[in-house]
């Protein structure tokens, strides 16, 4: 029972649906096991991918973000993940400024057909987050929220 | 100051109307004026107080402005015209229609600072500037201060204070204090570790009135009336009072203005609890030029870097 | 003066101390990393108390704080009802006595605005009611006005008693405390020893030299007429109002700006319900469901701040909802200047047009 009370760790994942949704797909369906932080969020490609959805979900306390699409030159709309690569760039090196540490967010590019890479990926990015622990955020908490957060939890 | 006022006299005649500062409630504070006739021109001033960013209203004006054919005058200080540039270069003003009378700029006062150096607290009565000494004059006498002193941080940092992209430049050219980019108070918040600069930002955001001053003042929020920060639909910031909202609020305004911002500086000056909010888009100034060799509103003719892409980059 | 009591500088801390003890007591301090920001905040023993100076926002906040839990609500699910759950809803609160001590005459006058519009008439505002019940306002007797400033201007003054349950006064090495009404003596009795005559003779000379001074020029109550000739002249609103960046700064630091929004914030299955300080400068104040707004622009807008202060209100409560603080013109980030605005009201001249 006292399992229930710690906080489970939770890397939110942003997959584009035409390569990386795939990938991970390929990788359930082969059974390959992969630790179990993640909760993806699809998007249609990661030129979708606003750099506040990475902030936004750090500063409430989501311990990683992972954002994964389809390799350059390989986008289903010929060039999202070239807009998107530089954006995510940036918010990776605007995080630390704000005080939010740059490991917790990890962008890369993982193809329909690359299950076994898509296995490699999540275990090393969910390692780096179980070394990392908790992530405070930004501001406390309202006692609302976590009166909020602990309801949903046995709910 | 004369050569402005004579300049625009004889012009007058092809303008719709004339941008530029006044006297304010007292002469330490210069406020926007829109100078509709050719009596009004005699209000106009320009002195290191004229500290507001015309280019704000450039949008807006253009937007509503009649079809005469006539062009609109705007005073722009050497900072100012880069946020011009920047809304050349994203289409939101036409160039063509403006008269742009660029001032070069000896720097503006940062108000606390100027109240602090001063000794007398009486009203002012008048305000002059020459050799880069303020005169102030209340009914204590006149205290001389030199503005090096007193300067806001924005200009400490300057490189521009020389107009871009103006009609005519009226008075000498200042040497820049800066030739190179810097920034200096970045590092400042570098220096510290990350959990100290959570807490510096929690500190120093949790006073964050949620005005929205900041990004009103700001020449590139070019939302206006359909922020982000305010939508419900979809909803990113609650109404609740905590550091968490006020936090996300401002990256809100950060994230909008990445490779963007033409750091006038303008949201930290009008912030009224004094939080130093340009840092952040003065980072996001500092990766836009590490990345990607950019400074905004430099070139009218360039792309913004968020706006395009180069698939041979490597390394990201 | 009757009855009055004196507070060395060297006792201020002591005695607000002793006032904690009973209240929450509210005093401008200025902050540890901006000394020369001055904001109103709870007292506790070390805080930098500063009555020399004027604060950025007015004590409103005391009272109508920026956002305020309205009540708590909890689903919880339940197959048994038709709607597949319940809603329980909590409002409790608890209302400890507050005193703001050291706000200017401005600051708590300011509730004066409030008080008709959340105590009486067929909507009493249980929240604002009970904590306004429970405030007393020791004023500080007002030395210092600015530029920006022009109390007298709307009917008030720098020594200007109504609204104060108190006064400070201050003289030579500290403060004569003067009660106004019955409430301030109450609880100046136990904070101050009884002023010397020579003290009271003193603070009697203060309180008559600033009674004698002007802040501000003319006056600023008698307009409503005219602004309501004013209403449909563009012209003269743009001249004005142009350089106006809509931003909400001089209705969040106005003593007499009421205006609020009321929001459900909800996460999981608990939420609360929170009012919080909106501004008529904001284009979501005025927006309908339908898309459209009846106030499209900040000229629309700022017009409404100057009419609901000097035409609205005191055609439905008899006086102006303006306290001449002077904030709104100290800390406008492009020196928008109410006063001149209502000044210009009634000029014939069509020199805008």
């Amino acid at each position: 029972m006292s399992e229930k009370n710690e906080r489970q760790l939770r890397i939110v994942g942003f997959l584009c649906n035409w390569c990386s949704y795939g990938g991970a797909d390929t990788a359930g369906v082969c059974r390959f096991k992969q630790p179990p932080l993640l909760r993806i969020i699809r998007i249609p490609c990661t030129g979708r991918m606003d750099p506040l959805f990475v902030v936004k979900a750090l500063a409430q306390g989501a311990d990683g973000v992972l954002v994964s699409g389809c390799h350059p030159k390989d986008c289903h709309y010929a060039v999202g993940n070239f807009y998107a690569r530089r954006r995510l760039e940036l918010v990776k090196r605007f995080l630390p400024f704000v005080g939010l540490d740059p490991r917790r967010f990890h962008y890369t590019w993982v193809s329909a057909s690359e299950g076994q890479r898509w296995q490699e990926v999540v275990t090393e990015f969910s390692a780096v987050i179980q070394e990392l622990g908790p992530n405070p955020g930004i501001g406390a908490d309202t006692p609302m929220e976590t009166a909020g957060q602990a309801a949903s939890a046995f709910a | 100051m004369d050569t402005l006022h004579a300049h625009l006299e004889a012009l007058f005649d092809d303008l719709e109307l004339v941008i530029g500062w006044e006297t304010g409630y007292e002469p330490l504070r210069p406020t926007p004026a829109f100078l509709r006739s050719r009596e009004d021109l005699s209000r106009l001033v320009w002195n290191p107080l004229c500290a507001p960013n015309l280019s704000v209203y450039l949008p807006g004006i253009l937007k509503d402005a009649k079809e005469t054919g006539k062009k609109i005058g705007v005073c722009l200080k050497g900072c100012d015209s880069r946020s011009l540039g920047a809304l050349v270069q994203e289409g939101f003003v036409e160039r063509e229609r403006l008269y742009v009378v660029g001032l070069p700029c000896p720097g503006t006062v940062d108000p606390e600072a100027l109240a602090e150096a001063r000794k007398s607290s009486a009203p002012v009565t008048h305000v002059s500037f020459r050799d880069g000494l303020l005169a102030i004059t209340s009914r204590d006498g006149t205290e001389e201060i030199e503005l090096e002193r007193v300067l806001a941080r924005r200009c400490r940092r300057c490189r521009h204070p020389n107009p871009l992209h103006a009609d005519v430049i009226l008075g000498d050219p200042v040497p820049p204090r800066r030739t190179e980019p810097s920034f200096s108070d970045v590092d400042a918040v570098e220096a510290m570790s990350l959990e100290e600069r959570r807490a510096y930002w929690e500190e120093e955001l949790s006073r964050c009135l949620r005005c929205y001053a900041c990004r009103n003042a700001c020449p590139l929020c070019v939302c206006r009336d359909r922020c982000l920060a305010e939508s419900r639909t979809p909803k990113w910031t609650t109404q609740r009072d905590g550091v968490r909202d006020k936090f996300l609020f401002h990256m809100i305004h950060a994230l909008h203005l990445a490779g963007r911002c033409t750091e006038c500086g303008e949201c930290e000056r009008v912030c009224p609890v004094g939080i130093p909010v340009a840092l952040f888009k003065e980072k996001m100034a500092r990766i836009a030029l590490e990345l990607w060799d950019y400074q905004a509103g430099t070139d009218p003719a360039a792309t913004p870097p968020l706006q395009t892409f180069d698939p041979s980059e490597t390394g990201i | 003066m009757e009855q009055a009591f004196f507070l060395a500088d060297a006792e201020l801390q002591e005695a607000l101390a002793g006032l904690s003890a009973q209240a929450d007591v509210w005093v401008p301090a200025s902050d540890a990393r901006k000394p020369g920001l001055v904001r109103f905040r709870r007292f506790q023993p070390g805080l930098t108390v500063r009555l020399d100076a004027r604060s950025l926002v007015s004590a409103k906040e005391v009272l109508f704080p920026r956002s305020e839990t309205l009540l708590r609500f909890t689903k919880e699910k339940d197959l048994s009802v038709p709607a597949g759950h319940r809603i329980h809803l909590d409002d409790a609160r608890t209302v400890r006595p507050v005193v703001v001590f050291g706000c200017r005459p401005c600051d708590a006058r300011g509730f004066l605005t409030f008080d008709p519009v959340f105590t009486k008439g067929p909507y009493r505002d249980p929240y604002y009611s009970e904590r306004r019940e429970k405030t007393t306002f020791v004023s500080l007797v007002c030395r210092d006005a600015d530029a920006a400033c022009f109390c007298s201007a709307v009917g008030s003054g720098p020594a200007d008693p109504e609204g104060s349950d108190a006064q400070l006064i201050p003289v030579d090495g500290g403060y004569v405390l003067r009660p106004v009404t019955e409430r301030g003596a109450a609880l100046l009795e136990p904070i101050g020893r009884t002023a010397a005559p020579e003290q009271i003779r003193e603070a009697q000379d203060v309180l008559d030299q600033v009674g004698r001074e002007t802040v501000g020029e003319g006056s600023l109550t008698t307009l409503a007429e005219a602004f309501r000739a004013r209403f449909q002249d563009p012209a003269f609103w743009h001249a004005h109002i142009d350089k106006c960046l809509s931003c909400g700064l001089c209705t969040f630091v106005c003593p007499t700006c009421y205006c609020f929004t009321i929001t459900d914030e909800a996460r999981g299955l608990n939420g609360e319900r929170i009012r919080s300080w909106d501004a008529c400068m904001f284009p979501h104040f005025t927006l309908e469901a339908s898309g459209h707004n009846p106030r499209p622009s900040k000229v629309e807008r700022y017009r409404n701040r100057v009419g609901h202060k000097f035409s609205y209100f005191p055609a439905r409560y008899g006086q102006v909802a303006c306290c001449g603080c002077g904030r709104c013109v100290r800390h406008c980030p492009v020196s928008v200047d109410i006063r001149a605005v209502v000044r210009d009201l009634p000029a014939q001249e069509e020199a805008h047009a």
